[in-house]
């Protein structure tokens, strides 16, 4: 009777043992899913692509993990409870530092939008004094031809920002800006440098 | 005790049973698909890395594809009594992704590399072509479109570079697409235009190697003006005596047609008139016999085949004159030196000496490769 009653609380105790641990985490991966999902509304994908796309790994490592488990006849999702909560705290952290990296690069893409926007006013008035000797006008007269394309360029760069979606976008279209008006700025004190001589 | 021992032998016999049972239950339970799966993610997350998903999309897609197919049906099986589960389509599907994804790679990596030369190599051609035409057609008329569509061709040679140094070949190139586009329109313009211009050549050829004979044999004095140099020559019985810069005309590459329209005439001419103290607003200024019998010619059969409209006059008071050196082509239509360089010049030159104006002194094969 005694071994009996023993055998009964073993196997009850055995299949709640089982039991317990049988369950699929699904709250626990469901959250680390909005996490991800949160990450890329944050534009992850876009400021933290590398980052981003390890999230995606991981939760596909876990989906794994969930149906290698469902495979076997005594399931364990203990480690995947674990991997997707470490998965939900590194998705949130990394929506965190997505909004500061696009933040940065707001911050960039606005400095350099006012650095070219001044670099082009600059220019403009450097044109003024830039001598007109022997070809120099047709040249002053390409110049600005080429300054009035940039400017345009810049007022593109300017609606991306105004847009907000891709802040990487402005900068590069800012730093083609920059380069050119760069190099229009040391020719014509080059030029000016040169009859001042 | 003869049944306590065959009670053990039972007992024994049952439990070897049950054993070998339980052996064959755990024997009999399939194992899962997760190494094969596995594999194939890796594969697909290096495809990715590569950024196959750019210049591999089809097989990098077929691979994501049949691994989502190999996950379904694992997640299927795994819904079935454990005995019965059967992995191998699963397997199957991941043996295909994973073989899709490492073509993915493979066929994104030499795509890239190509992408990547084509790319540098083009940017190296446009490069050349931005300064070609900067140096050999800055001073050619051509439209503001025209400049606008070179300014426009450079900046995208820029936006291509930036994206080349980040490694974005695909938006490199399609960067430096449309920036050969512009640039490609731009420069065949102004070639086009040059080499239109050039036709006239061997008669320029013709009137000043006759215009230099002539001051050699009469030991006189001769005015020769170069357009696409922008250049006046004072020779003496054949020998060049004064180089000067000059301007012209606005619309100066061609030959004056019709009055107000701002270009230069090209022929042989000669001084009829000197002006001097007031006499001209330019400083001072030498009147030549624009339009000669040529013009008037070449104008009447223009008018006659309609090419000019009836009632339209051929002009004249053609001048080589002062208040040159402002820089660009501004006149319309005469020769303009600096006040000091026409006071030479008209030092020298007399009532009937020849001037000559031609395009250009230079073949137009020597000009493209000498600039």
């Amino acid at each position: 009777m005694k071994n009996r009653f023993f055998l009964v609380v073993a196997t009850v105790a055995a299949v709640v043992l089982m039991t317990s641990c049988g369950k699929v985490p699904q709250a626990d991966i469901d959250a680390a899913n909005a996490a991800i999902s949160a990450a890329k509304t944050a534009q992850a994908d876009i400021y933290l692509p590398v980052e981003f796309a390890a999230l995606n790994d991981s939760m596909t490592v876990i989906t794994q993990s969930v149906e290698a488990q469902k495979s076997k006849l005594f399931k364990n999702f203990k480690t995947v409870k674990v991997q997707a909560g470490a998965l939900t705290t590194l998705a949130g952290q990394i929506a965190t530092n997505a909004a500061v990296k696009k933040d940065e690069v707001k911050l960039e893409a606005e400095t350099m939008l006012a650095s070219v926007k001044t670099l082009l006013a600059d220019n403009q008035a450097l044109i003024l004094k830039a001598p007109k000797g022997k070809e120099g006008k047709a040249v002053l007269d390409e110049i600005k031809g080429e300054m009035t394309v940039i400017e345009t360029s810049i007022n593109d760069a300017q609606a991306l920002y105004d847009g907000g979606t891709n802040y990487m976008q402005v900068l590069d279209k800012v730093k083609a800006a920059n380069e050119a008006l760069t190099a229009i700025n040391t020719e014509l004190n080059d030029a000016i440098a040169k009859v001042k001589r | 005790m003869r049944s306590l021992v065959k009670r053990s032998i039972f007992l024994i016999i049952t439990a070897v049973i049950i054993a070998s049972m339980i052996w064959l239950f755990f024997a009999l339970i399939p194992e899962s698909p997760l190494s094969e799966l596995e594999s194939a993610q890796e594969a697909i997350a290096k495809a990715r890395d590569h950024n196959s998903v750019i210049y591999s999309g089809k097989t990098y897609r077929e691979a994501r594809s049949y691994y989502d197919s190999a996950m379904i049906s694992w997640k299927t099986e795994n819904k079935r009594f454990i005995l019965f589960r059967d992995y191998e389509r699963a397997r199957m599907f991941a043996s295909i992704s994973e073989k899709k994804a490492a073509e993915a790679t493979k066929t994104t990596i030499s795509k890239a590399n190509d992408m990547r030369e084509n790319l540098d190599s083009e940017i190296k051609r446009l490069t050349v072509r931005i300064k070609d035409f900067e140096r050999l057609f800055s001073s050619v008329p051509v439209p503001q479109e025209i400049k606008k569509k070179h300014a426009k061709g450079k900046l995208l040679l820029k936006e291509a570079v930036i994206a080349f140094n980040k490694g974005e070949y695909v938006t490199g190139s399609v960067k430096i697409a449309e920036a050969n586009e512009y640039l490609t329109d731009s420069y065949a313009f102004a070639n086009d235009k040059l080499t239109a211009y050039y036709k006239n050549y061997s008669r320029w050829q013709e009137w000043a190697s006759k215009t230099i004979r002539e001051s050699r044999e009469r030991g006189s004095y001769a005015i020769v003006v170069e357009k696409i140099p922008g250049v006046c020559y004072l020779y003496h019985k054949g020998e060049k005596k004064y180089t000067f810069e000059v301007e012209f005309g606005k619309n100066w590459m061609g030959d004056k047609v019709s009055k107000g329209d701002n270009a230069t005439p090209e022929g042989r001419y000669k001084i009829t008139k000197k002006l001097s103290n007031g006499a001209t607003k330019y400083h001072k200024a030498l009147l030549i016999n624009y339009p000669n019998e040529q013009d008037l010619e070449e104008f009447r059969v223009m008018v006659q085949s309609g090419k000019l409209p009836s009632g339209t006059k051929i002009g004249g008071l053609i001048e080589i004159h002062g208040e040159g050196g402002r820089g660009g082509n501004w006149t319309e239509g005469c020769v303009a030196l600096r006040n000091s360089d026409m006071d030479v010049l008209f030092k020298y030159a007399g009532h009937g000496t020849p001037v000559t104006i031609i395009g250009s002194s230079v073949p137009l094969n020597e000009f493209m490769s000498s600039r």
